[in-house]
């Protein structure tokens, strides 16, 4: 339907990955800072303890310019990244969800110029309406948490909007309440190492330092317990059936779980070592507390991603961009069973037919079935895996590439066009895989030009003749 | 398959969650306070560069302020570029997509590039501004920020030219995956949009700080330069914008058939403009017109911006007006909710600012806002109430 980046280098959908990651360690920190923030404010002006300020005003400065503008930033990145990896995907969350997202925008507006008030007038005005201030900075935040929940939970349990087509039962779905209690509790870890951060960057003479880094280190510490909690007990429990069988296979890397769990115990070890010993915290501990949060978030949200393939949108848009499902309460039918029969080539916007591909000599491809199968290849795979050589580093002998597709047929003796197409044939039997759409043709092509890829990437096998 | 059938298959099939011709509206509306923030960033950037570079009491004072402003103008520019950027996918998803998806490096290098440009300006801001060292942060945050503008420019440019999208993706059927291509581009439509608007955004600005601080008697005498500076850029900048936009009108404007209207009305603005200014004798007291006057314009450019983008796409059939939609009341009730405590906030928040912006200490918040206040903290906190209950009756009872 759109034209199809498959990235440079790095695959579309790590480009997707990194910013998100980045996005959900920023955000994730404006909301529970801001609520630290708040509770240590109260304690500055009830308790009269006014040396907090000083942590304050730099807290919110480091706020200010990392979490809020590069949080800001990289959400903004997300909605480039993922238009040019899965315009479709976005499209339909957008056609779903634009006024959750406006109503989200007023949020985060809010938060922006809450944080710019809040940090250009301490000192400035009544410590009353600082405090304020502080009130509406963590309200704020948690409205747009609350708001984005329910639109990226929908991805992986659209729920009963599958049958109403009704934007609120897509966005007030299956997942969307534990989700957001489970976010919330997780943010407070990430603040707590953002407060290690900021403190032991103040004089050891400072007086609140250690009882700062005490009460971040117990709320981290009770936020992670709380998180956890969800997670086995309610989270868990309502996700499919589908995504828990997901969960067990090939299709997320095991050093993806080593990752979250070691990012969890590191972080739980870090912070009770923090809570007992607060005068032997340094900077440095707070960055690797900090890079490790960041790590184990990648991982995380890579597995909440890849916990609804072979779907973008769980139960109605596969991950290739097609509706497979009919939608009959918004009048839509599946894409897939029409393109079975006229064929993909020529029936779908960007897909030339085949008589429209005419191989120049400079292609670098062998013959003009080849061409035509990589068309296709890229059109059904390279949203979820490597078809090229495009999106692979190649160096020191290795080769670092997403799931490729020629590794996976390598590995599973795939090597020749008519294994490869056999292959095809049997994929939508896969548990994270759809059937491949197209006619008999188009499937010969799909796996004439795989042979070519794995002889690209695996010399070793017997060359492909190059004209058919 | 036609371009027409091509654009009308992209659509997406759920429609619009409202009357389109409205999200037309809101799209315009939030672009115009977006591209103020933008074009300031690059406006108050360059200043920050020129005054280091050419020094005297005055200028190096200005250019500090400025070297401030542009990290929260770039800031400011991202947030408020969300809006128009929610509104151009639901009503023109066929064409931003497709732009996004044929440019798809630079698309996604572009907030790579924004995070450069804010990074070295805040560099420069904190630790170059102070005693002028660091320029080359300042220099290298300008060009990584305007080349973010001309990623921006290039997508637009890309989005409305439909009947070039085959041969740009699939040159005799080939398909080109990367991405790398700066496919099109208008110089005129670029300049008269990034560095010329740029320069008068920051007029309007230097006269509107002017106006904020003309109760500081000590800083009249600079506070009165900056005003007429702010002036005498607004002389100079308009009647080069008069100039481009002509330019723009004979280009792409006679490209897509409405030259004659484009240039009447860029070069009428540009004119009108340059007349403002001409008779701005006392910038200072005028600040607040100068913004609406400039706000007018702007309003007028983006209207500018999307006939040229509707005619384009009417060459193929695809109308905003026909693009199918079914009311969608949920979203449609939270987001009016949600706009009224937003707005509410918004105010007080700016209130709060205006009122404590001009003094170092002990501001004092009028007992009205202060009323405000209570008001729109005490709606946020039913905004929670209220999406609790929504909440739970979608969960519980909609079916």
């Amino acid at each position: 339907m759109y034209p199809i980046w498959e990235g440079i280098f790095i695959h579309s959908a790590m480009y997707v990955a990194i910013v998100s990651a980045f996005h959900v360690l920023a955000s994730h920190l404006t909301v529970a800072a801001a609520w630290f923030n708040l509770y240590l404010e109260r304690r500055a002006v009830y308790e009269k303890r006014p040396e907090l300020y000083e942590y304050l005003r730099r807290s919110a400065l480091g706020l200010l310019v990392f979490a809020y503008v590069f949080g800001a930033m990289a959400g903004v990145g997300i909605w480039q990244t993922t238009t040019a990896a899965n315009p479709r995907g976005i499209s339909t969350l957008i056609h779903n969800f634009v006024f959750y997202w406006g109503a989200e925008w007023y949020m985060f507006l809010i938060d922006v110029v809450g944080i710019i008030a809040y940090y250009y007038s301490f000192g400035r005005v009544d410590p009353k309406t600082h405090l304020r201030l502080a009130w509406i900075l963590a309200l704020g935040g948690t409205g747009t948490l609350s708001i984005i929940v329910g639109i990226l939970s929908f991805k992986l349990t659209p729920g009963l909007w599958l049958d109403t087509g009704v934007s609120l039962n897509g966005f007030f779905n299956p997942t969307f309440w534990p989700q957001i209690f489970l976010r919330f509790a997780l943010m407070f870890p990430i603040t707590a190492a953002w407060a290690l951060l900021i403190v032991t960057g103040m004089p050891k003479t400072y007086p609140e330092r250690e009882p700062i880094i005490r009460n971040a280190a117990l709320m981290g510490l009770g936020g992670l317990a709380v998180a956890l909690a969800i997670f086995v007990f309610w989270f868990y429990p309502v996700l499919p059936e589908h995504a828990k069988i997901i969960m067990r296979t090939r299709a997320i890397p095991p050093i993806t779980y080593t990752v979250i769990l070691g990012g969890i115990a590191a972080t739980f070890a870090g912070l009770l070592f923090a809570w007992r010993f607060p005068q032997r915290q340094q900077r440095l501990i707070a960055l690797g507390a900090l890079f490790v949060l960041f790590a184990a978030i990648f991982g995380a949200e890579r597995t909440r991603e890849v916990l609804r393939k072979p779907d973008i949108i769980a139960g109605y848009m596969s991950s290739n961009q097609l509706v497979f499902n009919d939608l009959p309460a918004r009048n839509i039918e599946s894409e897939e069973q029409r393109l079975n029969e006229t064929g993909m080539l020529g029936s779908l916007p960007f897909l030339p037919r085949p008589d429209q591909i005419v191989l120049p000599a400079n292609s670098g491809l062998p013959n003009q079935t080849i061409a035509v199968g990589r068309t296709l290849v890229v059109q059904q795979c390279a949203s979820c895996h490597n078809v090229s050589q495009q999106t692979a580093l190649i160096g020191f002998n290795q080769r670092l590439a997403l799931r490729s597709l020629a590794d996976l047929l390598y590995l599973r003796r795939a090597t020749t066009a008519d294994l490869i197409k056999s292959r095809i044939r049997a994929i939508g039997g896969f548990q994270y895989m759809h059937p491949v759409v197209g006619t008999e043709e188009e499937l010969s092509a799909m796996a004439q030009y795989l042979e070519y890829f794995v002889q690209q990437v695996h010399p070793s096998q017997p060359q492909v003749v190059t004209q058919r | 398959m036609n371009v027409g059938e091509m654009l009308k298959m992209m659509r997406d099939p759920l429609g619009a969650p409202f009357y389109p011709p409205a999200l037309q509206v809101l799209l315009v509306v939030t672009w115009v306070l977006h591209i103020f923030f933008v074009t300031l960033a690059l406006g108050s950037s360059l200043y920050a560069i020129w005054g280091f570079l050419r020094p005297t009491n005055y200028r190096l004072r200005l250019a500090r302020v400025a070297a401030r402003l542009t990290p929260n103008a770039v800031g400011l520019g991202i947030v408020t570029g969300i809006a128009p950027l929610l509104f151009v996918q639901t009503i023109y998803d066929p064409i931003w997509y497709a732009s996004n998806t044929l440019t798809g490096f630079w698309s996604v290098s572009f907030i790579f590039v924004v995070m450069g440009g804010y990074s070295l300006a805040y560099l420069f801001y904190l630790k170059g501004s102070p005693d002028g060292k660091l320029l080359w942060s300042a220099v290298a945050s300008f060009i990584l920020l305007f080349f973010a503008g001309w990623i921006m420019h290039v997508l637009a440019a890309v989005s409305i030219r439909p009947e070039r999208w085959m041969e740009w993706y699939a040159p005799n059927g080939i398909i080109d995956t990367r991405g790398v291509i700066f496919h099109a581009w208008n110089i005129p439509r670029l300049v008269f949009l990034l560095p010329l608007q740029a320069g008068l955004s920051l007029a309007v600005t230097l006269t509107l700080f002017g106006w904020y601080f003309r109760r500081n008697e000590e800083d009249a005498p600079f506070m009165q330069w900056v005003a007429s500076l702010g002036r005498k850029l607004g002389l100079v900048i308009s009647p080069l914008y008069a100039l481009t936009g002509l330019l723009w009108a004979t280009t792409e404007g006679v490209e897509f058939g409405i030259g004659w209207q484009v240039g009447i009305t860029l070069v009428g603005v540009g004119v009108a403009l340059t007349g403002y200014f001409f008779w701005l004798r006392q910038p200072i007291r005028y600040a607040p017109r100068t913004l609406l006057a400039w706000i007018g314009t702007l309003v007028i450019v983006g209207m500018v911006r999307e006939a040229i983008r509707a005619v384009s796409l009417a060459r193929f059939g695809y109308s905003v007006a026909t693009y199918p939609y079914a009311f969608d009341w949920g979203s449609i009730i939270v987001f009016t909710v949600t706009t009224i405590v937003g707005v509410a906030v918004l105010a007080y928040l700016i209130m709060v600012m205006y009122q404590s912006g001009g003094v170092k200490h002990d501001a004092q918040i009028s007992p009205r806002v202060e009323r405000l206040g209570t008001i729109a903290t005490g709606m946020l906190g039913a905004w929670f109430g209220f999406f609790l209950l929504v909440g739970l009756y979608a969960t519980f009872f909609l079916r």
